[in-house]
């Protein structure tokens, strides 16, 4: 099992069930950032920040168990 | 020449005097505008070294060659003084209405001197200058103060005003215009109180006359046509504001939560862009000609906390909100009305509240002096906190001098989380690293608006940085300090220019700003000179530093951020790496190893030796 966590419009992609923005998902083993994120409807290039444990990583690195992946877009500002 | 109008109004508040001046052309060039002609004159016309809050200290409204032109955001102006808060330079930014309907008196520039015996305001209508009384304003709050100012001198005027906390002199005051749009850091607002300057009222229909207005309308058109596109695509702006942020921070683990105590805060979705859309949001308020819209109209409809008003955008989130450990969304909405109608800094008067709760759990401050307990994450202490300070009452008279006076008066310096006096902003340096060489070497003390590389540490715009590496970050903290140098100077806002107008290959963001700036005036500036004017710029405010007090010895970060490794969050054991960055960002910078501008780097820059 994973989380996924989507931001601000980003949750849009998820289904119901997602509560604040997370859901969990069980994934196969070797499965990368990249695969796991791109089951969701969300720009896959430089429009999107994608982490990994909030950690910035190689969008190939395998996941482990309890691995968290957030996205949001590049729409930025403080 | 076009788009500046090369002239500006002096006013002498002790004598009441006004008068008009012409700007040289080659200084105009020189120094951009705005931001950049501010520095010039302050510097040439005032010892750096006088009391902020004397009649000696000059406040300076500066627009830009690109302010009340069609290009978007255009609608931006610098307020730009000595800082009560820091001692060192005040800059702060902000667009709405009034930067327009000031440029359009005819005026780029408005100086304000001296200090008026009695409250005061000036209206501007074109060449027609009065200095008026402000008697029955004073006293009332920004919004009764410029719904007054425009009944009595036109619907068609905007306003700039002061509210309580200005007039008591805290610190942490703003100027605040059209009512909800704030230049708030550094203490501008206690300036213009010290000046018994209660509002600045403008009007009047001189547009600038530009150099090629066919040519600027297709790039404005251009522009806007993107950021529409991305709006299109659901910008999270117009829904969100950046109040979106606090999620985005949290998950990297930098938000700031009870004084930098934590870098995560485990109520954040109580705090975020969704409960307040959920709950609160009426609708987005643009600036003006604004295509992006991140001003947001909210109300809380009813109970102990009702009111209506804009925002809270991300920083005051994570001042008032999670560097208070408050989760209570309705209080923290009504928290952010009070400071725009007192006048007052979010991110200062938040996080100065937030460092006395930490005195008050650890005991080093009593219930006694306080006058009620005051532990992280009571919402009601801390809406009680905002009204002493800008009234100056009790506790508040402690607090209004800001966090840094605070902690040191009461022994426990170690507690303050600021550089040259003024409190971080939202991005906990730990985990961002450039962020911290960023606050530690910033003209204005701490500051994300100086040159924010959380647009790449955190945002990735328009590249992503890994904000726990400190390699490559000297020289990203100097080209974001002068690109935001050279956006402040031109009148735009930062939204729209590092997005829309700057090109994601970093080598050459300035090309559609120089453009759009030789469309507006005429001035043929390639992408090579405005980046080196803006160096000028910041150059020269760094000059003004050192005269002032505030030089490289003030370029350090807080005990907490060097001594305290994160407890938690994916930056958990991080410090703020500031030695590994420094050597190399001066020497970046053509600073000497000490941290001086060099001769040689002066004489580049055509900048005074002495």
């Amino acid at each position: 099992m994973i989380r996924i966590k989507m931001i601000a419009n980003y949750r849009a992609v998820l289904p119901p069930e997602a509560k604040h923005g997370v859901i969990e998902i069980d994934v196969p083993d070797g499965t990368t950032v990249y695969e796991a994120i791109s089951r969701f409807d969300i720009p896959l290039n430089d429009e999107s920040v994608i982490v990994l444990n909030g950690l910035t990583v190689d969008m190939n690195t395998p996941l482990k168990e309890g691995d968290m992946v957030t996205a949001f877009s590049a729409i930025a500002g403080g | 020449m076009y788009g500046w109008h090369l002239k500006l109004l002096r006013v002498n508040l002790t004598t009441h005097k006004v008068t008009t001046e012409d700007v040289d052309p080659q200084i105009a060039r020189d120094y951009l505008g705005g931001r950049g002609w501010a520095i010039h004159y302050l510097y040439k016309e005032m010892n750096p070294a006088v009391d902020p809050l004397s009649p000696e200290n000059i406040l300076i409204f500066a627009t830009g060659p690109l302010t009340a032109t069609p290009a978007p955001t255009g609608n931006r102006y610098m307020v730009v003084t000595k800082s009560p808060l820091t001692g060192a330079l005040a800059h702060s930014n902000s667009g709405g209405e009034f930067p327009t309907w000031m440029k359009r008196t005819g005026f780029d520039l408005f100086i304000f001197e001296g200090k008026a015996s009695e409250p005061v305001y000036v209206l501007v209508n074109e060449d027609q200058v009065e200095v008026r009384s402000a008697a029955h304003v004073w006293g009332k709050d920004t919004h009764e103060t410029t719904d007054i100012l425009k009944a009595e001198t036109s619907a068609e005027a905007r306003v700039a005003c002061i509210g309580p906390a200005g007039e008591n002199l805290a610190l942490m005051a703003a100027i605040m215009n059209d009512k909800h749009r704030a230049a708030a850091r550094s203490g501008v607002g206690a300036v213009m109180g010290s000046k018994n300057l209660k509002a600045v009222v403008a009007m009047g229909n001189k547009n600038p006359p530009l150099h090629d207005t066919e040519g600027m309308r297709a790039i404005s058109v251009e522009t806007s046509k993107n950021v529409g596109a991305d709006v299109k695509k659901g910008s999270n702006m117009r829904i969100y504001g950046t109040s979106y942020v606090p999620q985005v921070t949290n998950t990297l683990g930098i938000l700031p939560t009870r004084n930098f105590l934590q870098g995560t805060f485990e109520h954040v979705h109580n705090v975020d862009g969704d409960a307040l859309k959920d709950q609160y949001l009426i609708r987005h308020t643009p600036c003006y000609r604004c295509p992006l819209s991140c001003g947001r109209l909210t109300e809380v409809p009813d109970g102990p906390y009702k009111g209506k008003g804009e925002g809270p955008e991300y920083e005051t989130i994570s001042s008032l909100g999670t560097g208070c450990g408050v989760s209570n969304l309705a209080a923290l909405v009504k928290a952010n009305y009070l400071c725009n109608e007192y006048g007052m800094d979010t991110i200062t008067t938040g996080m100065t509240i937030a460092v006395a709760m930490e005195m008050y759990e650890k005991g080093y401050i009593s219930e006694e002096l306080i006058g009620m307990p005051l532990k992280f994450g009571d919402h009601d202490a801390m809406i009680a906190m905002i009204k002493k300070m800008a009234y100056n009452e009790g506790f508040g008279k402690d607090l209004a001098m800001g966090s840094y006076r605070l902690a040191e008066k009461y022994g426990h310096p170690e507690l303050a989380v600021t550089t040259r006096k003024q409190e971080f902003p939202g991005y906990d340096p730990r985990g961002s690293q450039g962020m911290g060489l960023l606050y530690a070497t910033s003209n204005k003390g701490a500051s994300h608006m100086e040159g924010d590389v959380a647009y790449e540490e955190v945002f990735g715009v328009p590249v992503k940085e890994n904000p726990h590496s400190t390699e490559g970050k000297p020289e990203l903290v100097k080209h974001f300090q002068d690109s935001f140098a050279l956006i402040d100077s031109s009148g735009l806002c930062v939204f729209v220019a590092i997005r829309y107008v700057f090109d994601k290959n970093r080598l050459i963001w300035p090309q559609t700003l120089a453009t759009m700036m030789n469309l507006s005036t005429g001035a043929g500036y390639t992408p090579e000179e405005v980046m080196k004017a803006a160096d000028r710029v910041y150059t020269l405010e760094r000059m003004f530093l050192i005269k002032a007090g505030s030089g490289p010895e003030w370029d350090v970060l807080p005990y907490r951020m060097l001594h305290e490794p994160l407890p938690d969050g994916p930056a958990k054991g991080m410090v703020a790496e500031l030695d590994k960055m420094l050597p190399e960002f001066y020497e970046k910078r053509g600073w000497d190893e000490k941290g001086y501008p060099t001769k040689e780097k002066l004489m580049e820059l055509g900048l005074p030796i002495n």
